[in-house]
């Protein structure tokens, strides 16, 4: 039985991780995070090194730092734009917190890894707050703040979680007030219907001016440089060596003023990206290729199946016989369902980044995130029909002279039917709605226009993935209870109406 | 008169036996130090209270509890693991709720095995014709799923369902247990003559003295593990092993005036 379940695993693996190594080494890839600025800079990126005859695949709106750095330490992606603060304090441990690029170039050769001279802004963080707030408090630094110990903050979890962030700007002007974690995008909305009072946000942000805010003078000094530049492997120069020199060249081309205002295009005036990045180098932009809202609608769904129809099916061949085993074995049982439930409590997106370094990034991680947080619903719920079972049965089905592994097929399986069927259904649900994070790693499906439309603060977009989602869930569930009708024998069913 | 009957008379005389066979929980013994003998063709009844130890020392014959010192034995040989599927199949074995899936029909109960051993469906068909007119069973019941039939119905399908293989040997666990009194009456002289026409070696438990009686001259009475005394009721009236014996029997409640 535990050689059966190793070779399933192995197999489960043995289909994910080739995957890994098929990634073609042809293709240059660049990658951005999932914030406008960065997929406008991708963009720019993609179209510059088109006009100079190399094509970029741009895989946009990744989640946050880590998993950029990883993917491109991992030959995911080749290259992305990232900021020198970043770099200093997030990524690179042994660099003094004032190190200019010539030393971050250094150091990152060692990686295997380039940088560029800086793009032409320094992309930092402020602490914003509404201008008549402000003006009526008599805000106009972070040091004015530490007197007004009742505001409520509210900022990025990105920024509440650096060593550059919340913990170092509390200490260093000795604010008393606690802060929470809110995204991004969403903290403007909070911010302009008075529901907190100051945020972070980037010095090139576009809605500052859009919703009237008063950036904090930072009296201190206290946050770094980011310098906006971009990150490629060193590689690069030998596979596409015009593209390491497109990047290079558009080195102090882009001011604070530019960058703020291709932002605003973006966010506020509704321009694709890609429409934006053209523009400010003067191409043509390709003509939109998602084909509508039919087509995009088709893709994203057939990426979400995939996710989870993959992952559950791998999770259903690996999970039954585990929940066999555990009813089997006592004690073997106990840590089975242990560990699964351990890696049901790892928090999903954490989950999702964790696979990165195994699986790269796309669909591959996704899934077998997916996959891991299927097992426990599939695993427990099988221990438990099993389990659940009458001992007078399984007695008369020993008794009458059948081997164990007709008693389990014919018997207790079947007897255990309902209760594994309602496991899976709870891991396919759960499953369509975690598979919304999947688009954070690359993988797309619905998360694509719901992470999206956050970034730009478009509600039409968010639905366009939440609703799908929803339905899909509702759909699974609805599918499941036909299948369950189905497939439980007619005395079971007989039996739960008596 | 079936050929069962006639093959198993050349055989030897013990179809089961125990030989200072316990079988301890932890630090309880459910089975301790017995000793006994099941002669072929003959009908055995284990009688006690509950807890007595009677349907242990039941399963113990077919390797559904091991003994922990002493041993079983299977026509005069020791009990191994690696024959007990095969013994299983020459035993027919009831419990007191007929212990039949609920997922499968009467027919299907009746065809999990003979399936398993590859036995054409004309076959199982036909076997379970006999047995159902043996055991009073409509063939029109072969659809309906145990939920759907009465106690004493459930009670019959389980008695086809051990006497599919045509195996020499009964072992009836409380088969009318949870009966009401008057399909319990009837069943009892239907069982019994079931038993007389087939003449197989039939080991019932029971906790109904009138009933052990009924079916058998030869009682076994235990009591914590161990047999108090082993014969007829006429033994066990004049010659009460023990003081339990005679207190057993006067617990057996009379009609009023029936006496």
């Amino acid at each position: 039985m535990s050689r059966c379940l190793a070779m399933l695993a192995f197999a489960a693996l043995a289909v994910l991780v080739p995957l890994r190594a098929a990634h073609s080494t042809e293709t240059v890839v660049i990658g951005s995070k999932n914030f406008t600025e960065s997929v406008v800079l991708g963009e720019v990126a993609r179209l510059a090194a088109k006009e100079h005859g190399v094509e970029v695949e741009h895989r946009r709106g990744l989640g946050g730092t880590r998993i950029l750095w990883r993917a491109l330490l991992g030959g995911d992606i080749d290259a992305y734009p990232e900021y020198t603060g970043t770099l200093v304090h997030e990524l690179l441990h042994d660099v003094p917190p004032d190190a200019g690029i010539p030393l971050l170039r250094e150091r990152l050769k060692q990686l295997g890894i380039g940088i560029t001279a800086s793009l032409g802004f320094n992309d930092t963080y402020a602490i914003g707050m509404r201008e008549d707030e402000a003006r009526r408090l008599h805000i106009r630094g972070i040091s004015d703040l530490a007197g007004h110990p009742d505001l409520q903050l509210a900022f990025s979890n990105e920024f509440m979680n650096r060593a550059d962030g919340w913990p170092g700007l509390k200490a260093a002007y000795h604010l008393p007030m606690g802060a929470r974690g809110m995204d991004h995008d969403l903290a403007y909305r909070a911010l302009a219907s008075g529901a907190v009072d100051a945020i972070d946000l980037y010095s090139t942000d576009a809605e500052i001016a859009y919703y009237h805010l008063r950036v904090l003078k930072d009296d201190l000094h206290y946050f770094p440089r980011y310098e906006a530049v971009y990150l490629y492997r060193l590689d690069l120069e030998q596979r596409a060596p015009n593209f390491a020199a497109v990047l290079n060249r558009l080195e102090g081309s882009i001011d604070a003023q530019r960058m703020r205002a291709m932002n605003k295009a973006v966010k506020i005036d509704g321009k694709s990206e890609t429409s934006v990045a053209a523009n400010f180098l003067g191409v043509e932009a390709e003509p939109g290729s998602d084909g509508g809202f039919w087509p995009r609608m088709a893709r994203y769904t057939a990426q979400h199946l995939a996710l989870v129809g993959i992952s559950l099916t791998l999770a259903i061949v690996l999970a039954v016989p585990l929940g066999v085993l555990a009813a089997r074995r006592r004690r073997l049982g106990q840590i089975v369902i242990g560990l699964t439930g351990i890696l049901q409590t790892v928090p999903s997106l954490a989950l999702f980044v964790f696979m990165i370094p195994l699986f790269g990034i796309g669909a591959k991680p996704a899934i077998a995130a997916l996959f891991l947080y299927s097992l426990l619903p599939i695993v427990r719920n099988t221990h438990a029909g099993l389990t659940g079972i009458q001992p007078s049965l399984l007695e008369s089905a020993a008794a009458l002279g059948l081997p164990p592994r007709v008693r389990l097929w014919r018997v207790e399986l079947p007897l255990a039917l309902r209760s594994i069927l309602a496991g899976v259904k709870i891991a396919a649900v759960i499953n369509v709605g975690t598979a919304t994070l999947g688009a954070l790693i690359g993988a797309g499906g619905y998360g694509q226009p719901i992470l999206t439309g956050i970034r730009l603060d478009s509600i039409p977009l968010i639905m366009e993935g939440a609703v799908p989602a929803a339905l899909l869930a509702l759909v699974m569930q609805g599918v499941f209870e036909l299948i369950e009708r189905a497939l439980t024998p007619r005395g079971l069913r007989l039996r739960a109406m008596s | 008169m079936p050929a069962s009957l006639e093959s198993s008379t050349k055989l030897p005389d013990s179809a089961f036996a125990l030989v200072r066979a316990t079988r301890a929980f932890g630090t309880t013994r459910a089975v301790d130090d017995v000793s006994l003998d099941f002669a072929r063709g003959h009908t055995s009844t284990l009688i006690g209270t509950s807890g007595s130890g009677k349907s242990t020392l039941l399963r113990m014959l077919i390797g559904l509890e091991w003994p922990t010192a002493g041993e079983v034995r299977c026509d005069g040989e020791p009990l191994r693991r690696e024959d007990v599927l095969e013994v299983r199949r020459r035993v027919g074995y009831v419990i007191q709720d007929g212990g039949l899936f609920p997922h499968l029909s009467v027919l299907g109960n009746l065809m999990l095995l003979p399936r398993h051993l590859g036995w054409k469906p004309s076959r199982i068909r036909e076997r379970a014709g006999e047995l159902a007119a043996l055991a009073h069973i409509r063939e029109e019941l072969f659809g309906r799923f145990p939920t759907e039939l009465s106690g004493g119905q459930r009670q019959r399908v389980a008695l086809m369902r051990a006497l599919m293989l045509d195996p020499p040997t009964l072992l009836l666990d409380e088969p009318l247990g949870a009966l009401d009194p008057l399909v319990r009456h009837g069943l009892q002289d239907e069982l019994r003559e079931i038993f007389r026409s087939l003449g197989k070696t039939v080991i019932m438990v029971t906790h109904d003295l009138a009933e052990a009686a009924f079916f058998s001259d030869r009682l076994i009475l235990m009591r914590r593990g161990r047999v108090l005394q082993d014969g007829s009721l006429e033994d066990f009236r004049r010659h009460p092993a023990d003081p339990f014996v005679r207190e057993f029997l006067a617990a057996q409640r009379t009609l009023p005036g029936a006496a």
